[in-house]
């Protein structure tokens, strides 16, 4: 079953942005969605469509199969939500936030427990108003999570949030969703979205550039795995590029950088080159999220990449 | 039921706010302080001395009144909005409607309960000053006090709608702050501003521009609009007779004519004046019922409308 899906959605502010481009997205029960791209790209927009706190220009979309202008309350019933650009009530304490939330749904949740949940069981007795950036978030996400609603739609969830806190929520979400949650969430962190989610949406311009597993991306972009070594010389018979699955190879300085097409590569690349020559150090390894990410997006340097995949997301 | 919720959360949160007490003191201080100072008519004894020093602290009240309930209502829904508290009050499960609705009851709560002490404070401070107190002693006029408040309050509320209409159609603080000064300009200060009053911009523009003959009743009818002018038709109906005012009547008669006449002459000339129906003292509610419900309409549908980023 499909828990959101968005038709031809558009959302125009006066005459000349467009937020949201003709989107098409369909998110399925119980999934982990990660909507990546840079700010401004148009995940909060999306977002407060699927709120109804802006209406469309274009297009529709559907959650629970609700019309979300028709029946927003009641798709509101359903939902937790983390908005963007909250504030909390300073002359309310953490806990009255959290009873409202729950008399507001209509539930019965023990507010103690929902703040433990996220952490803030210490504050729960002191006004918001005194609340730091961290603190804040953790009861925004507290609202979110009263009444254990069907779907969960958070606006960059980690922002003001320590390490120890995005840890924290990841494996809340990851909880959430072992229950069947639908989890929607929106960043422009790449690692939160690599750490948590099922799938991938990348939105760029008010358009949605690439759906799909990250793996699946990570293939449809290609040698997007990378291995950059150290080498004590790099003599001319060092030629990587006739390797298999390796796509490019290039020399800066002593530094030999090699993009292969899957991470399985990488291991043989380097016992490769260190057959040939002396590897000293393996500066930096990994999926270039970071690339792949920019590849999606242009990443605001190095211009534009003409990558069959981007820019396939429907426009006008 | 979502919209009380709504309002309790509502009434909690200004309950707390510093500018609620401050704003609620200052009134209830000042009531105070006139019940403490006023004597009525020195030629008056007992309750109609009461009466009329009751009637004199309404009156200037009426004034000041409008200033609190602005104050604590123009930032009800606007001051969410560039918070970004809103996001809360909409991502629960709350149709603008209760939110709308919420805000008002808690609001109206807040202005009329503040409206109603200072008045019964100021009715008892007045009343022991005149030995009318305690109740069943003396014939404490408990009619009068609770008509004349409720109608105060009435009028109170009439500027909570309008302030949260206002605060309902606009997205930034400090366009509700200049909705705020406006309400208060156009409602009050622009009736009863000398020379360039908007009975006198009528005029001017109906007789003197337009070069039609005077209508009396056309700017009598404009006057009529203000809430505070609706307030002093209105006490009329809920103040003995002695206590009436009849500015339309006077205006009609002369100002001067009714100064050299006598007691019972003048009383002979209101009556011979022939008003309008809705220039007569009942027409006041009309007034308030206008000003209670087209603002407010017109807020909600606004804010219905609205994009809330």
């Amino acid at each position: 079953m499909t828990t959101i899906q968005t038709t031809g959605l558009t959302k125009r502010f006066g005459k000349d942005v467009t937020a949201v481009k003709n989107l098409d997205l369909q998110i399925e029960d119980g999934e982990i969605f990660g909507f990546l791209g840079p700010n401004g790209a148009g995940k909060s927009t999306t977002i407060n469509l699927l709120l109804d706190f802006i209406r469309p220009t274009d297009g529709s979309a559907e959650v629970f199969g609700l019309d979300i202008t028709e029946h927003s309350e009641q798709i509101r019933e359903r939902t937790g939500v983390l908005p963007e650009g909250y504030a909390v009530y300073d002359h309310l304490t953490g806990r009255e936030h959290v009873e409202w939330a729950i008399e507001t749904k209509g539930v019965d949740d023990d507010p103690d427990r929902v703040l433990e949940e996220v952490g803030l069981a210490e504050a729960a007795r002191r006004t918001a108003g005194g609340y730091s950036k961290g603190m804040s978030q953790r009861l925004a996400l507290a609202i979110a999570l009263v009444g254990d609603p069907d779907l969960l739609i958070l606006d960059e969830p980690s922002s003001g949030l320590d390490p120890n806190g995005i840890q924290h929520m990841r494996e809340l979400l990851r909880e959430r969703a072992a229950d069947g949650t639908t989890i929607f969430f929106s960043s422009h962190i790449l690692g939160e979205v690599e750490a948590v989610s099922d799938r991938v949406g990348i939105m760029n311009g008010g358009e949605l550039v690439a759906v799909d597993t990250l793996e699946g991306l990570r293939e449809g972009v290609g040698g997007l795995a990378t291995v950059e070594l150290e080498c004590a010389s790099i003599p001319d018979s060092l030629t990587p590029k006739s390797m298999d699955g390796v796509v490019n190879s290039t020399v800066k300085d002593r530094r030999l950088r090699i993009e292969c097409d899957s991470p399985r590569e990488k291991a043989d690349v380097i016992e490769y080159v260190n057959s040939h020559t002396d590897v000293r150090d393996v500066v930096s390894t990994g999926t270039s999220l970071e690339e792949l990410f920019n590849t999606y997006t242009d990443g605001g340097r190095g211009g534009p990449t003409e990558r069959d995949s981007a820019g396939s997301g429907g426009s006008q | 039921m979502k919209a009380l919720t709504v309002a309790k959360k509502d009434f909690k949160d200004t309950r707390r706010t510093k500018t609620t007490w401050i704003t609620g003191f200052l009134l209830l201080f000042l009531g105070s302080m006139m019940a403490y100072v006023f004597d009525g008519d020195m030629y008056l004894i007992g309750v109609r001395q009461f009466e009329q020093a009751f009637l004199d602290i309404v009156q200037i009240m009426a004034i000041l009144i409008p200033i609190v309930a602005i104050v604590a209502t123009y930032l009800a829904i606007a001051g969410e909005r560039e918070r970004g508290s809103i996001a809360f009050l909409l991502s629960l499960p709350n149709t603008r409607r209760h939110v709308f609705i919420g805000k008002l009851v808690s609001r109206s709560l807040t202005v009329g309960l503040s409206v109603l002490l200072t008045f019964l404070v100021a009715a008892a401070i007045l009343g022991a000053r005149k030995d009318l107190l305690p109740f069943g002693v003396s014939d404490f006029p408990t009619g009068y006090v609770l008509g004349t408040t409720a109608l105060v309050v009435v009028y109170a509320l009439t500027f909570v709608a309008v302030s949260l209409a206002l605060s309902a159609a606009v997205a930034t603080r400090s366009r509700a702050i200049a909705g705020a000064i406006g309400t208060y300009f156009a409602l009050i200060v622009f009736y009863v501003f000398p020379l360039a009053s908007v009975t006198d911009i009528v005029r001017w523009f109906h007789h003197d521009l337009l070069g039609m003959s005077a209508n009396q009743d056309l700017y009598q009818f404009v006057e009529y609009t203000s809430p505070l002018i609706a307030l002093r038709k209105g006490l009329n109906l809920v103040v003995p007779s002695r206590l009436e005012s009849h500015p339309f009547k006077s205006e009609r008669v002369g100002h001067e004519t009714l100064r050299m006449a006598g007691t019972e002459q003048r009383q002979a000339l209101l009556e011979g004046v022939d008003l309008p129906m809705y220039l007569q003292d009942e027409f006041a509610l009309v007034v308030f019922a206008f000003w209670l419900g087209v603002p407010l309409a017109v807020g909600y549908w606004r804010f219905e409308q609205a994009e809330l980023r």
